[in-house]
């Protein structure tokens, strides 16, 4: 059932106003412009755009020049010359014909080229800055870490999009203006007066209608998105419940709206459009008014007359393009702000770094209430020689708007090799927090986390840097092995290796025995080497759960902090696999910390703490456990979580009525 | 492919509306452009000929054109003006056409996974997972009703117009030119369909190719936004660095395998460029050769030049603008095959799966409240989509339904594993889903008591709607269902409760059902209590809180007005306390005398009904009655307190005398339980 729960973020992401967000973002984001910070990523040689550029010029050069060698070819030919006079003229307009296609070709070519490398080069740099950063991982970043494919794509399109047209543009305008003006010099301004307002006025105008619309309309978008997904997914409880025609009116008001800011959008946009138009027809108007004075006059030939009034109606072709080009800039620099967000600061940058983070954070939760993000650093102690890791009356949580939200407290344990130690609790009252906080994913508030295979590395110090100048992987012997953990577009083998490089065929398929995949893994038509598909959507839910502890179990950390084994897996399965988890670490000397809600598989664990929080009605909220507030309302408002019971699970059981009371519900 | 779906122009009126402004302003536009060309011409020529007139002759000719340019910008604001404002309209028509005919098909097709989403892999025979699976339908119907209809937009402001210009423009110029300069005219003629020819031509030769690239670069694309998406996991291991490498290098395949198919795909493109380009060249030479004849006057050799490229403007932009249609097109396509297709969906009130019994219209004097009934599931089989699994199989039940008289309660369990079909089989008798096999009807209290189920009195009626009964919309307003997801209307949190709600001292009525469903807990941690707005635009409450939310909402019903209460018991993340609140709630329910019918995954719950159901799935065999055989066999074997009244029944009755007076003996049996 984690589709209940992840939904809920998934629908405030989409009635969320993406983009209104992201400009009050820019606001807030008092550096340069995005685009300009994110294009050394693209690593863009300039010698490869210039050269896109040049073909892309040539390439309107010939449409230019085959209408104004046509137009003197006309006026030529109507003096009726000797024929010879004009073989330069028609050979030139006939290869104008030919040679406009195919370096346009080359240009398209050539651009491509450009924005292609450069979208590689800058998700390969996103995920060289991805890997470095040290900030935790928590599950709204997968889902913007998603988004990435369509962000860099948008960012990288404004290399074809909007850098070539807009070079093109300005070269083959500045050549055509010199040519009328070496003609009449009065008709080469009024055309550079047209041109900006055809390349420049009207981009703007096209630009900020954009903008505008996207940014008001943002709200209304959203509505409308969460409207249809409610009516879609609740269509028939809404219909049990007579209220299916309301809200399909709803859904009309909220169309309505957004219908009436797109309209008010096109009154800008069809100003700009009217404006193009009108620029074309100026320059030509304007090339006939004092073209033909001049041409009576004498002063100029009626070969140029006719060069200089119908040239003008090729020259426009460059800045037809721009109005999309300026809105492509503006969409590839929110694309560039929202990659920006993700990224680590620049390494010296600290203080950016928290502005980076109080982003994201908004950015991905804002509707719903706050969440992830975290302190660097942690604690570092040195524990018992023997244990492996160390909890000494550790708090927990995450910072909220008014200081640190703390989770649970007064939390001290050690992890012994062999030992298995288990977190009940209630879902949300901070096992995941306090899970993370364990593996150093997040800092610990208060307390000391210890111990041989605590995480000691703090992020970012000088002496911690890879030969690159990024800082160095930091990673404890301690695994948390997350609940949503990721599974590759692989195959199974493929999958468990990324807990060794080196683990056999025989070794993966003995953890895959151990956590109960056995027939699974026989089932499966290539055996190890089936692929599973993209975020494994061929594999249920209780199969990956179980193929990821699979995976950990394969893993050389000597502590696994395992999240909720027992999700979506029946009670039986999900005893079975505490108890594999359990018998894999006694047998080869590694320490388990599991969290879990569910209470019968415990009798395998040397201890078992119960969290929870006595001054609060925290009734099993579905939250995902370990993000509290993902419901919008106020995370653990009460007081902490705290440790109210431990012991072995059969003294628990004997002692504390309210263990004995939820363990038997779960028969 | 159609360029411009006809459907749309029937169904939408926003597009059709559209269509014809666009036809409107095409035909100004190619009158503006002919009268351009003509004007130029007119004014150019004197001069170069050298007539000898002076600069004041040339002002009409010079003044028109001005109009002319005045003209053509007017129309090309009024394009873009009204093409946005129509795309904005077409598109939420479409929307709701889409929204509304997939809501209506029912919830086999919108809750595919209903039981799936819990299910589990346990190795029984009858339940193989049909959770995990990725993309919904509803999903993709959503993405379509959203993102995908928004393609509709470029395709609209961008393609459609230039698709009216190409039909209208180019053979309104061909004409002119055909007056002006027949040589010309013909040029244009033959060149103007090799255009086309070509670029099918091109595009059939390489699509092939094309596809196969395009298939490479999509996969490439997807492995690296995995392995950024598994990023965390990599990093947790300690693995995250080395895959740095791979990214890069399959971004540089991915780059070689994209202009491999750009290189081909270019091609069609570059084909329209220089057919266009070469034709405005050829006619522009031959114009130029027989002026030099004399074989031609010079006004309308300019009048030629200026219009040639002109003709082939419109084709080269639908050429560029190719991809808008595609897309556009495509989502036109899905939307218009969902909206037909919806139209005979189950559970549209002309196809209910409910048959009421023909006197169930007996109702309470003037409280339009029915009087207590017994729902009836007889033999009810339904094909759970793509699994080859029957869930449930051959369920038959009897549940009398409440009276809202205290006392006179029940709780009806329905129990099985994952997978079974519980859900379905409430969706069944909601009248939601048809079943494949087998029926769902309501049975008048008293006299038809005691007959089997299916005997002749238990009439079936199909097409409620007639049956003067109010049909399905009746029978959900006497009862309320719990889904696992409570839809709640937006509003303030108090008044989302209070919603029919019947007592009349609200606020303790309200402060009682709050503490015993745990509301208070959650309004307390509240901004603004029980006014906070929930739902749009205010605060969103978890899946966990508007389950709270509507079990209290559901207690402070009219009993009376609602006497069966539907609930499919939550299941994820419920700890004990939120447990106890379920159980409490329950009881309270029954208290007030209403049926309860839950569908149970636990074992408190199940401690606590007064009747049993046992749902069962089966294989899916050839037809669904073997199935349900074999369903009957196996609960005869295994259920020795089988129902006496249903055939082929697959009920349990813990109380001592079933039958005649269930409601009574629920109370005496389960008096120690309640609070």
């Amino acid at each position: 059932m984690n589709d209940q729960v992840t939904r809920e973020p998934e629908r405030a992401a989409a009635s969320a106003p993406v983009p209104h967000r992201d400009a009050r973002r820019a606001r807030r984001y008092s550096g340069p412009d995005p685009l300009r910070r994110i294009l050394p990523l693209l690593e863009v040689r300039p010698g490869k755009v210039a050269a896109a550029i040049a073909l892309g010029t040539l390439a309107l050069t010939c449409a230019i020049g085959l209408a104004a060698v046509a137009a003197w070819l006309v006026a030529r030919a109507s003096q009726m010359p000797p024929v010879l006079t004009l073989s330069v003229a028609v050979v030139s307009v006939r290869a104008f014909g030919i040679g406009r296609g195919v370096l346009r070709y080359c240009e398209r070519l050539a651009s491509h080229d450009v924005a292609l490398r450069g979208m590689a080069a800058l998700r390969a740099n996103l995920y060289e800055r991805l890997a470095a950063d040290d900030r935790p991982v928590t599950v709204r970043r997968g889902e913007l870490l998603a988004r990435i494919g369509q962000d860099v794509d948008d960012v990288g399109d404004v290399v074809v999009r909007a850098m070539v047209p807009a070079g093109v543009a300005v070269v083959t305008s500045l050549g055509s203006v010199i040519l009328l003006g070496v003609l009449l010099p009065s008709a080469g301004l009024a055309l550079a007066v047209c041109l900006v307002l055809a390349g420049v006025v009207t981009p703007w105008l096209a630009a900020r209608a954009a903008a505008r619309t996207e940014a008001r309309g943002a709200a209304a978008r959203g509505e409308v998105t969460a409207l249809s997904l409610e009516i879609l997914e609740e269509s028939a409880p809404l219909r049990v419940a007579g209220r299916f025609g309301a809200r399909l009116g709803d859904l009309d008001a909220a169309d309505a709206r957004l219908s009436a800011i797109a309209d008010d959008g096109a009154r800008t946009s069809g100003l700009a459009a009217a404006l193009g138009a009108l620029a074309q027809g100026l320059a030509v108007l304007a090339a006939l008014a004092f073209g033909i004075p001049a041409a009576l006059s004498g002063t100029l030939s009626p070969e140029a007359l006719t060069v200089i009034v119908l040239t003008p109606l090729a020259v426009f072709e460059a800045t037809a393009g721009l109005p999309a080009a300026a809105v492509q800039l503006h969409r590839s620099r929110e694309a560039a702000r929202r990659l920006l967000a993700l990224l680590p600061a620049d390494p010296p940058d600290v203080s950016d770094t928290q502005v980076t983070r109080v982003i994201r954070t908004s950015d991905t939760a804002s509707v719903l209430g706050t969440d992830d993000a975290g302190a660097d650093g942690s604690g570092d102690g040195s524990g018992d020689d023997a244990a492996l890791l160390t909890l000494d009356d550790v708090a927990a949580g995450w910072p909220g708007a008014d200081g640190p939200v703390v989770a649970v407290e007064g939390v001290s344990l050690t992890l012994r090799p062999g030992s298995v130690v288990a977190l009940a609790g209630a879902s949300g009252v901070g096992k995941t927090t306090l899970l993370m906080t364990a593996a150093g994913l997040i800092g610990s508030l208060a307390g000391a986390v210890g111990g041989r295979s605590a995480v000691r590395q703090v992020i970012g110090g000088p002496d911690h840097r890879s030969p690159d100048g990024l800082p160095t992987e930091r990673v404890g012997d301690a695994l948390f092995v997350a609940e949503d953990g990721h599974l590759f577009d692989t195959t199974v083998l493929e999958n468990l290796r990324v807990a060794r490089g080196d683990v056999t065929p025989d070794e993966a398929r003995a953890a895959l025995d151990a956590v109960g995949l056995g027939d699974w893994l026989d089932a499966l038509p290539a055996g190890l080497d089936t692929v599973v598909g993209t975020d494994a959507a061929a594999v249920s839910g209780g199969e990956r759960r179980r193929l990821l502890v699979a995976r950990a179990l394969l893993a050389p950390a000597r502590v696994l902090l395992v999240d909720e084994p027992a999700e979506h897996l029946d009670g039986q399965t999900a005893d079975a696999l505490v108890h594999a988890v359990a018998a894999h670490a006694r047998a080869t000397g590694r320490a388990v910390l599991v969290a879990t809600h569910r209470l019968t598989p415990l009798a395998v664990a040397d201890e078992v703490l119960l969290l929870a929080d006595g001054a609060r009605g925290d009734v099993g909220d579905p939250g995902r456990s370990g993000t509290p507030g993902v419901s919008g309302i106020p995370g653990p408002s009460g007081s902490p979580a705290t440790v109210v019971a431990r012991g072995r699970h059969e003294d628990l059981l004997a002692t504390d009525p309210a263990y004995a009371w939820a363990a038997a519900q779960e028969a | 492919m159609r360029p411009l779906d006809p459907r749309l122009l029937r169904h939408v009126h926003a597009a059709r509306w559209y269509v014809a402004l666009t036809v409107g302003l095409g035909v100004a536009a190619a009158a503006l452009i002919v009268a351009q060309a003509l004007l130029i011409a007119a004014l150019l020529t004197p001069v170069v000929r050298g007539d000898g007139i002076v600069a004041p002759d040339l002002m009409w000719p010079f003044a028109g054109l001005a109009a002319v340019v005045a003209g053509r910008a007017v129309v090309a604001w009024a394009q873009e003006r009204y093409a946005l404002r129509a795309a904005a309209r077409t598109i939420a028509e479409l929307r709701r056409a889409v929204v509304e005919a997939w809501a209506l098909r029912g919830p086999r097709a919108s809750w595919p996974t209903a039981e799936g989403g819990v299910a589990t892999t346990s190795p029984g025979p009858a339940a193989p997972s049909g959770g995990g699976s990725g993309a919904s339908p509803e999903a993709e119907v959503a993405t379509l009703a959203t993102r995908g209809l928004d393609a509709l937009e470029p395709y609209l402001v961008r393609y459609v117009p230039q698709l009216v210009l190409t039909a209208l423009v180019t053979p309104a110029l061909v004409c002119v030119v055909l007056g002006l300069d027949w040589v010309s005219a013909l040029i244009a003629i033959v060149t103007l369909p090799l255009v086309p020819m070509f670029m099918v031509l091109v595009g059939r030769l390489t699509a092939g190719m094309s596809q196969r690239r395009l298939a490479t670069v999509e996969r490439l694309g997807a492995q690296v936004l995995d392995l950024v998406a598994g990023l965390p996991t990599l990093r947790a291991f300690g693995r995250s660095f080395g895959p740095g490498a791979r990214v890069r290098a399959l971004g540089d395949a991915s780059r070689r395998a994209t202009m491999g198919t750009l290189r081909i795909a270019f091609l069609s493109s570059m084909v329209l460029e220089l057919l266009t380009t070469l034709s405005v060249a050829i006619i522009a030479v031959g114009v130029g050769l027989r002026l030099v004849e004399g074989a031609m006057e010079l006004q309308p050799a300019l009048a030629v030049l200026v219009l040639a490229p002109e003709i082939y403007l419109p084709m080269r932009r639908v050429g560029a603008e190719f991809h808008a249609s595609v897309d556009g097109v495509a989502a036109v396509d899905r939307a218009f095959a969902l909206v037909s297709g919806g139209a005979a969906g189950v559970g549209s009130s002309t196809g209910s799966g409910v048959s009421m019994g023909a006197t169930d219209t007996v109702r309470a004097a003037g409280e339009g409240v029915p009087v207590a009934r017994t729902l009836v599931l007889d033999g009810v089989s339904v094909r759970a989509g793509g699994r080859g699994v029957i869930a449930p199989a051959g369920l038959s039940a009897r549940i009398p339904l409440g009276s809202g008289v205290p006392g006179e309660g029940r709780v009806v369990a329905l129990r099985g594993p994952s997978g079974s079909g519980k859900s379905t089989a409430v969706l069944t008798a909601l009248g939601l889903l048809e079943p494949d096999a087998g029926r769902v009807g309501l049975l008048p209290d008293g006299g038809a008591d005691g007959a089997a189920v299916g005997a002749p009195d238990d009439v079936p009626l199909r097409g409620l709607d007639d049956a003067g009964s109010g049909g399905l919309d009746a029978w959900w307003s006497g009862l309320t269902w719990v889904p696992q997801r409570p839809a709640l209307p937006p509003g303030r949190l108090r008044d989302v409760v209070l919603d029919g709600a019947a007592a009349t001292d609200q606020d303790r009525a309200l402060a009682e059902a709050a503490r015993l469903t745990g509301l208070d807990a959650v309004v307390g941690s509240l901004p603004d209590g029980w006014d906070t707005r929930i739902g749009l635009g205010g605060v969103g409450l978890s899946v966990g809180q508007r389950q709270r939310v509507a079990l209290t909402s559901a207690l402070l019903d009219d009993a009376a007005a609602r006497p069966l209460v539907i609930l499919d018991e939550p299941t994820a993340h419920l700890d004990a306390r939120g447990e106890q609140a379920v159980l409490d709630t329950v009881r309270a329910w029954r208290d007030a005398g209403r049926t309860v019918l839950v569908v149970a995954h636990r074992a408190s719950l199940l401690a606590l009904a007064d009747q049993v159901i046992d749902v069962r799935s089966a294989a899916d065999a050839a037809d669904a009655a073997d199935a349900a055989d074999r369903a009957d066999a196996a609960d005869r074997a295994a259920g020795p307190e089988t129902d006496p009244h249903g055939a082929g029944t697959a009920g349990r009755e813990p109380e001592p005398e079933p039958e005649p007076g269930p409601a009574k003996t629920s109370g005496l049996a389960n008096g120690q339980e309640a609070r």
